[in-house]
């Protein structure tokens, strides 16, 4: 009987190994090691707790926008960023994307931004994981014709602290305050708004 | 008598030529003898003389460069990993800021959707925002 239960539990470790490695908000990021060659810019950045230290460690405190910076990726444990430019329309695998999308339909993320463009054909969904009044992780998920952008932060973000990611590097404010309100947008009804402006950003 | 004592030994000892091969035959009787044994010949030791001033340093000389190269060396070597963990730290913090400003440009266009979300519709229904 016991060399029956063995390999069972031995299996079920071995299933949960890589979702135990996994950080409460973090993402599964596909690689797309096939658009490396497709697309023309392209910025994959796979930042790690212990590389995220190493990296924050050599930025010039002097500078204030490298010190805010600094500041904010303190409490991060993962920045996984995955962008890329084309030439050419739609180049890109849709149903990667839609992975990813479907992970953010787990328990703990919550949809704060949607932004759809039928103009311009884009498509910015801002989400963020959520566990009591804590934000645990930040996903975007912003699409074009020519270009997609996938981007995950993962840590304890404090709701002051993206306030003062917003106020800095040219990231706005989104107007939430607190982690209630973060999960608040969920059950707002969708809504329709004026075409899009020029953006402002905020010092 | 003593001329006759004189005659014979005159006749003793008078010069006799050998017979044919005497000298061959004499030398066969001979015993082998041994060939005489190598002596080596002793050299008469010399006092060594004094050595010379590189001598005399030319072993603490070698550890003191051997010293001095090693310093040498873990400092270059010190210096090659700290320019090449700077190298490796700036251009990750380089990425890092590259990271954080896409990030920014993509919160920039969820930030212009709540901005406009409570703007009066205007021309057309082209975009649309839930929040």
């Amino acid at each position: 009987m016991k060399a029956r239960i063995f390999p069972c539990v031995a299996l079920l470790g071995l299933m949960a190994g890589p979702v135990a490695a996994q950080s409460r908000g973090q993402i599964r990021m596909p690689e797309f090691p096939s658009l490396a060659d497709k697309a023309s810019e392209s910025v994959v950045v796979t930042f790690d707790q212990k590389l995220l230290g190493f990296a924050a460690s050599w930025l010039d405190e002097k500078d204030p926008e490298e010190a805010q910076a600094k500041k904010l990726v303190a409490s991060l444990t993962g920045v996984y960023v995955r962008s890329y430019t084309f030439d050419n329309d739609y180049v890109y695998p849709k149903a990667d994307i839609e992975a990813v999308r479907r992970q953010l339909n787990a328990p703990g993320w919550s949809r704060i931004v949607e932004a759809r463009s039928k103009h311009e054909q884009s498509d910015v969904n801002v989400f963020m994981f959520v566990e009591g009044d804590k934000a645990h992780g930040l996903a975007i998920i912003a699409s074009e014709p020519r270009e997609f952008t996938i981007v995950n932060i993962v840590g304890n973000i404090k709701l002051e602290d993206l306030h003062d990611l917003q106020g800095h590097l040219g990231v706005p404010e989104l107007g939430i305050e607190s982690g209630k309100e973060a999960e608040a947008p969920k059950t707002e009804a969708p809504r329709k708004v004026a075409p899009k402006k020029e953006a402002t950003k905020k010092p | 008598m003593n001329d006759d004592i004189e005659s014979r030994l005159r006749n003793a000892l008078r010069r006799v030529d050998p017979d044919e091969g005497f000298a061959e035959r004499l030398l066969a009787a001979l015993p082998e003898q041994p060939l005489p044994a190598r002596v080596a010949e002793l050299r008469v030791a010399r006092p060594a003389a004094p050595p010379s001033r590189w001598q005399r340093f030319a072993a603490p000389a070698a550890l003191a460069a051997s010293l001095v190269a090693a310093i040498f060396l873990g400092q270059q070597m010190g210096a090659q990993r700290y320019a090449d963990e700077q190298r490796a730290g700036l251009e990750a913090s380089r990425e890092l800021m590259q990271a954080l400003r896409v990030t920014s440009r993509k919160l920039d266009v969820a930030y212009e959707a709540v901005r406009d979300r409570d703007a009066p519709p205007a021309r057309g229904d082209d975009e649309e925002t839930r929040t």
